[in-house]
């Protein structure tokens, strides 16, 4: 029964961490664009912006790493 | 690596001043600072000096570069634009000014008149291809056109989406003409739809009142044009069109003469000047006694020396320069200057997007250099990749570079990090995914007893890589404590320290709880964590107590390493097994060709973010502060 959880728990939370992601990053991104299209030099540091909430699909992720290969 | 500076004093009598301007400006050593900001209210001495007399040369310089610019580039003699340079450079600014005065009322006329002929020429050509366009559209319709004695034909045009003005322009002409009129259209592009209408002379007027309160664009064909059948009026546009191009040609002709004649003088007046410009720009920065000039600012330490006997040769000591010995405070506030070495300043690009670094502040930009490409090589670790991006760097590089100092320095950087790319997948025994592996070229290196397979060693490379983050984090926690102590700042010096006792001991603690080390370090960790948090409490408050949770998740973030890797390998992977599943070799040749080029434009991109990212967020932001400001010296090209 509990192995039947593990891909699912795995699943949830590197899904969830990349929802998470998707709608930080369309913010910032959209922010971003309009902020580039008032100061072009922006674009390098919006590119940073944008990249930024990459940290939350990352650590699901590694919570999905560590459901798979450690506690399974 | 940022160069100590030094802060200099030059003092001269004021006849020497504009030479001493000129003198720092082709030097180009000296950061100026502004004297008069350190005159004391009621200070009778030492006064601003004013600007002189910049607006003719301001004046001289609008009117040069607008003819300048007005006549066609001819190629110039770089020998000769130096002598002439030379020749205009020690005039004063009455002469300089006498001279440039003289070429304008030489050459102003000619060249206006000649540039307004051009343009009318060329406004006229646009037109006529605009009246061709419409007229042709609409021909097919002439047929239908009642040729009546009295009616007046207009065209107008309509954007396709607002194109049921139409129904209300027929509507209005039915009421105004009471119903003598005709309307047709035609669409002349996607966008644009012309529609001609017939209608009483009587009601004119009306009519293009009406039009013109619809907002709708009127096409005014010239009087030459009306009451011709649409054929005559084609053959019309063609016959001027051939005349306005043959004017341009003549126009064009007489601008190449007049710029084989005055184009260099044009060019080094100029270049004259805009230079002069600029040094009387400055002016303002200096104060002055009544018989001698004083100018403060920062010299490169490396390039004090330089700059005293260019002073002393050319004034013989009657211009001289003092160091000035400053407090600590007043040179924590000297702009910062890099002087890297060659393969480090392509990074500065990166370091450029932080605000600049104080002086006395580590420059990053050397690590940077070092860690980026690591973080890059690491990610993307495939020899054929690697060799794709350094192929492409180098033609990139080749056609641009010239072009673009920013794409110039992108591509040295996306040419450094292929190396390591192709170093990482000789370890993984990649090349183009596992192709390499497939054809028996190449096998994944095997350390320890580790073969270096990333779809085999997924939970050691996912360690590796946060052990990476842990040294990472730690370095720049350990900058942090330099810049602290270079500073002298106790509190920033606390917290650092705190900030480092309490990382090691959370994961000393965390790693004892899983059984990697042995439990017995558990109770020192303890003991560090209670010397470490109060410390940084201490030291940042509040702040920075939650930052040692943010400094943990940094550490973790460093999974990426990993992850975008394992992307960049299964991307490679699928394309090698669509290719070879493919019945067709060419076809999934092209299959597998085409998917690993996504890949390998996934792979410029996606690691040189994540790397970038990983030193901006989570490295800089242990030690960088930035808010200081660049060396910019007096030279050039850099006065705005």
């Amino acid at each position: 029964m509990v192995s039947e959880w593990i891909p699912i728990g795995a699943g949830l939370a590197f899904g969830l961490g990349a929802l998470g992601t998707g709608i930080a990053q369309a913010r910032i991104g959209a922010a971003g664009v309009g902020a580039i299209a008032e100061k072009q030099e922006l674009f390098g540091l919006a590119l940073v912006f944008v990249a930024l909430p990459e940290t939350l699909v990352i650590l699901g992720f590694v919570i999905a790493a560590i459901i798979l290969f450690v506690l399974a | 690596m940022l160069q100590k500076m030094t802060k200099i004093q030059v003092i001269g009598p004021k006849d020497d001043l504009h030479s001493t301007v000129d003198l720092l400006y082709n030097l180009g050593t000296v950061h100026l600072e502004d004297v008069s900001t350190t005159i004391a209210p009621g200070d009778t001495m030492l006064r601003r000096v004013k600007a002189g007399p910049k607006a003719d040369v301001t004046g001289a310089l609008v009117k040069v570069s607008g003819m300048f610019h007005l006549l066609p580039t001819t190629p110039i003699n770089e020998e000769l634009r130096a002598q002439t340079y030379e020749g205009l450079r020690w005039k004063n600014d009455e002469e300089l000014v006498k001279e440039a005065t003289q070429v304008i009322s030489e050459l102003e006329t000619t060249t206006k008149e000649l540039a307004t002929r051009k343009s009318d020429l060329e406004f006229t050509l646009t037109n006529l291809a605009h009246y061709e366009q419409v007229i042709e559209k609409l021909q097919p319709l002439e047929a239908q056109l009642p040729t009546l004695e009295g009616f007046e034909v207009t065209v107008i045009l309509i954007q396709q989406e607002f194109k049921e003005v139409l129904d209300i322009i027929r509507a209005a002409l039915t009421e105004i003409t009471h119903n003598q009129f005709e309307l047709m259209s035609a669409d002349v592009d996607a966008t644009t739809t012309a529609a001609v209408t017939v209608f009483n002379k009587t009601y004119s007027d009306q009519v293009h009142s009406f039009i013109w309160s619809q907002n709708v664009n009127e096409v005014r064909l010239p009087p030459e044009y009306l009451d011709k059948p649409f054929d005559e009026v084609l053959t019309l546009v063609e016959d001027n069109r051939k005349r306005a191009t043959a004017e341009i040609g003549t126009v064009n002709d007489e601008l190449t003469d007049l710029s084989g004649q005055w184009y260099p003088r044009l060019a080094v007046l100029k270049d004259v000047l805009e230079d002069r410009n600029d040094e009387l720009s400055v002016f303002t920065k200096f104060g002055q006694t009544d018989y001698t000039f004083v100018m403060m600012g920062w010299v490169p330490n490396k390039q004090l020396a330089k700059t005293k006997n260019a002073l002393k040769a050319a004034f013989e000591g009657r211009v001289i320069v003092n160091d000035i010995k400053v407090s600590r405070n007043e040179q924590n506030k000297a702009p910062s200057f890099y002087d890297n070495p060659r393969i480090v300043k392509p990074f500065e690009f990166f370091t450029g997007l932080m605000s600049a670094p104080q002086y006395r502040e580590i420059d990053p930009t050397p690590l940077m250099a070092v860690f980026f490409p690591f973080f890059f090589g690491l990610m993307v670790g495939d020899i054929g990749y690697g060799l794709c991006i350094l192929a492409f760097a180098l033609v990139v590089r080749k056609i641009y570079g010239l072009r673009s100092h920013a794409i110039k320095q992108l591509m040295n950087i996306l040419i450094i990090c292929s190396f390591p790319t192709m170093f990482f997948g000789y370890l993984f025994g990649e090349f183009f995914g596992n192709l390499g592996q497939m054809m028996g070229w190449i096998e994944p290196a095997t350390i320890n007893g580790l073969t270096l397979d990333r779809m085999e060693i997924i939970v050691p490379f996912l360690i590796f890589s946060i052990a990476i983050g842990v040294f990472h984090v730690f370095l720049g926690l350990s900058l942090g404590l330099t810049n602290a102590v270079t500073r002298r700042h106790k509190k920033l010096i606390c917290e650092k320290v705190g900030m480092l006792l309490t990382l090691t001991s959370i994961i000393v603690i965390l790693l004892a709880a899983v059984a990697v080390i042995p439990a017995l370090l558990m109770l020192p960790s303890v003991v560090l964590l209670l010397i470490g948090l109060p410390l940084v409490w201490y030291g940042g408050g509040i702040v920075a107590a939650i930052d040692i949770m943010s400094s943990l998740t940094n550490i973790i973030s460093y999974a990426r390493l990993m992850a975008i890797g394992m992307a960049s390998v299964v991307l490679a992977l699928v394309a090698n097994k669509l290719g070879s599943s493919m019945g067709i070799v060419l076809v999934g040749f092209l299959v597998a060709a085409l998917l690993h080029l996504v890949n390998i434009v996934l792979c410029m991109f996606s690691p040189s973010i994540q790397s970038l990212r990983l030193h901006l967020v989570e490295f800089y932001s242990k030690f960088y502060e930035g808010g200081g400001r660049m060396y910019d010296p007096f030279k050039r090209g850099t006065t705005k």
